[in-house]
């Protein structure tokens, strides 16, 4: 781990910075993919990456410093919804509609047409696959944009649907829809693309 | 469906349901009936729950 400054004021040391330097990229990616603006996202992780310098003796090496990091970022990114809410258009596709894809998935007697994939024999593990997060994230960035914006603001920002909805001026029952298809969208990819392909 | 034993469909929506706003006592014992006996719900909702793991959880393991 890292060996950072104790000092409130002292500069945080040379492979500090470098380490933070090197997350960059990554946390710009994940902050495109929230906002959907890159000069936000840019100046998200800007401030994030400077709150993290003027915060090093803060660090206690407990979680790792992605971590620790990625946690600064997620709130910047929540001070910036919360100080600017903006209208926001819904994608063509996002709009509400009656759950008729749904249906489909049933059969007339209300039972599974096809059994979902088992994915979850040991989920830690899967979660310690630094290729599965790379997969993850492919699969986020295919989202329609707007699907991909509710989806990360309830599950990586971790805010309520009513937040959301409030947040966006959507409603309710559209939040839901969105939040459902994008559940199923990711679902499908991942399957796709990972647990099916290991079966 | 039966009062007890809600079917796959209705399981669907209370597992997605349930991960945006909190079942009712009643909702919560209608799935659980029904997941004991049914291994498509049982994946399926395990497979919600590693999606928000997953996403909790990124940017994932260390680079290290």
């Amino acid at each position: 781990m890292v060996n950072t400054t104790t000092e409130a004021n002292a500069p945080p040391n040379a492979d500090f910075i470098r380490e933070l330097t090197a997350m960059r990229p990554k946390l710009l990616s994940f902050a495109r993919l929230q906002l959907r603006d890159s000069h936000a996202a840019e100046d998200a992780v800007q401030e994030a990456l400077l709150a993290a310098m003027e915060q090093a003796h803060r660090f206690e090496g407990r979680s790792s410093l992605r971590t620790w990091v990625t946690t600064i970022l997620r709130n910047r990114i929540i001070d910036h919804f919360r100080r600017g809410r903006r209208e926001v258009q819904l994608d063509d596709e996002d709009g509400a509609e009656d759950l008729a894809s749904f249906d489909g998935l049933f059969t007339e007697k209300g039972r599974f047409r096809e059994r979902p994939g088992d994915w979850a024999n040991d989920p830690e593990a899967t979660l310690s696959e630094r290729q599965f997060f790379e997969v993850l994230e492919a699969c986020v960035t295919k989202l329609p944009a707007q699907t991909g914006r509710v989806f990360l603001m309830r599950e990586w920002l971790e805010l309520s649907t009513d937040e959301i909805c409030h947040e966006l001026g959507i409603s309710s029952s559209n939040c839901w829809v969105i939040l459902y298809r994008a559940r199923m969208r990711l679902r499908e990819c991942l399957e796709l693309n990972w647990f099916g392909a290991r079966r | 469906m039966s009062w007890l034993m809600p079917d796959c469909k209705e399981s669907h929506r209370l597992a997605a349901e349930g991960l945006d706003r909190e079942l009712t006592r009643t909702e919560r014992m209608r799935l659980r009936i029904h997941l004991a006996m049914c291994a498509s719900c049982t994946n399926f909702t395990r497979q919600v729950n590693l999606l928000r793991a997953a996403i909790r959880s990124f940017p994932g393991p260390d680079q290290r």
